[in-house]
């Protein structure tokens, strides 16, 4: 079976706390771009989803950091952040699909981190509220240090996408991956509120086009230099893994200055892998 | 080893809700029950988001401790970019 559906979205808490602070048509254009993924992901009819996604000090902590680290728990709860505007949620896990993940991973030479307990923060809460906003499908998040030098590499960060994206071909169930984070941002640094419009758009083009070669070319370092939370484009990257031959369409890009944030949304999808 | 553990207070008073409460109360104790040095400890007391930046605070455990206060992002870039 096929990846059931795939999506990529940037995940800036400005999308729900600081809503009004955006430019009118740019926070429209997003709107309709999460309502057109909304409907898409409904149409797949899916039985669970795959977060490959980031945090922000929720989990990880300098006391132990994974590069990787894959939930196992039977549910989650988020978001923590009492300034987000979204209701403290309880979603269901998958602790199966997790198990089964790791296996796989372990017996091919990559092995992740993993934890029975996680708590969810914007990262993953807000893809979740605009895309599944039942909070009714389980999850299974896999969280990307994007935090703490050194990151994983964009080939590692490859290379799982590849094998998680095994897992979930061979499974009968109809599963959806959704990549959040990036596209370029700064967040809390002092260049908050840099864009790197160029370095987003030339991302999104080799995303569109599926070319693995020139996406796998990236350096974790260069994603750095376009600001800290940039690094979230790892996520990106490992959904390219996940899918193998695919091609991207661009659902709305928009450098907006008051998230601080480039704010992509891309639809993905496989063709003959 | 000191930025650790400067970075674990305040990622314990964003996370910590009976941790945010000690610090609100009690400052002086809360900063009690870890191995700050003076500059930090003083930084962390006074909310001094600049200093706590040039410690070496990540941004992403130093905005979100600001926003407990509702600092205007204004005041907080104009803080951590003071002397960069």
């Amino acid at each position: 079976m096929s990846i059931a559906f795939a999506c990529a979205v940037s995940h800036a808490p400005g999308i729900v706390a600081w809503r009004d602070a955006a430019p009118v048509e740019q926070r429209d254009r997003l709107y309709a771009g999460l309502e057109s993924l909304r409907a898409r992901l409904a149409a797949a009819h899916l039985d669970e989803l795959v977060l490959f996604t980031c945090e922000h000090w929720t989990n990880f902590f300098l006391d132990h950091i994974s590069p990787f680290c894959i939930g196992r728990a039977d549910k989650y709860v988020g978001p923590v952040e009492p300034w987000l505007k979204i209701a403290k949620t309880e979603i269901a896990g998958d602790p199966e699909l997790a198990t089964a993940m790791l296996e796989h991973c372990y017996a091919n030479d990559l092995e992740p981190g993993f934890a029975f307990e996680m708590e969810l923060d914007h990262g993953t809460i807000i893809p979740l509220h605009f895309l599944a906003p039942d909070f009714k499908l389980p999850i299974v998040p896999v969280m990307f240090n994007t935090l703490a030098a050194p990151q994983p590499s964009v080939r590692r960060a490859f290379a799982l996408g590849r094998a998680l994206g095994e897992v979930i071909r061979r499974s009968p169930r109809r599963i959806g991956v959704i990549a959040t984070g990036g596209m370029s941002h700064d967040p809390g640094e002092r260049n908050h509120g840099a864009i790197d419009e160029a370095l987003d758009r030339e991302f999104l083009a080799a995303m569109s086009a599926g070319d693995v070669e020139r996406i796998t070319r990236w350096t974790t370092h260069e994603f750095a230099a376009a600001g800290a939370g940039t690094i979230e484009l790892l996520a990106w990257v490992a959904l390219a893994g996940a899918l193998g031959r695919f091609r991207g369409e661009v659902v709305a890009y928009e450098p907006v200055r008051p998230w601080a944030t480039g704010m992509g949304l891309m639809w993905l999808e496989e063709h003959g892998s | 080893m000191s930025t650790y553990t400067l970075q674990k207070a305040i990622r314990n008073i964003n996370r910590r809700p009976d941790a945010r409460t000690e610090f609100e109360s009690a400052p002086e104790a809360f900063a009690a029950r870890y191995e700050l040095s003076a500059a930090e400890k003083s930084a962390l007391l006074a909310r001094d988001y600049g200093a706590l930046y040039r410690l070496g605070v990540h941004g992403l455990l130093l905005r979100p401790f600001s926003l407990l206060r509702a600092v205007p992002e204004a005041d907080y870039l104009a803080a951590i970019r003071r002397d960069a």
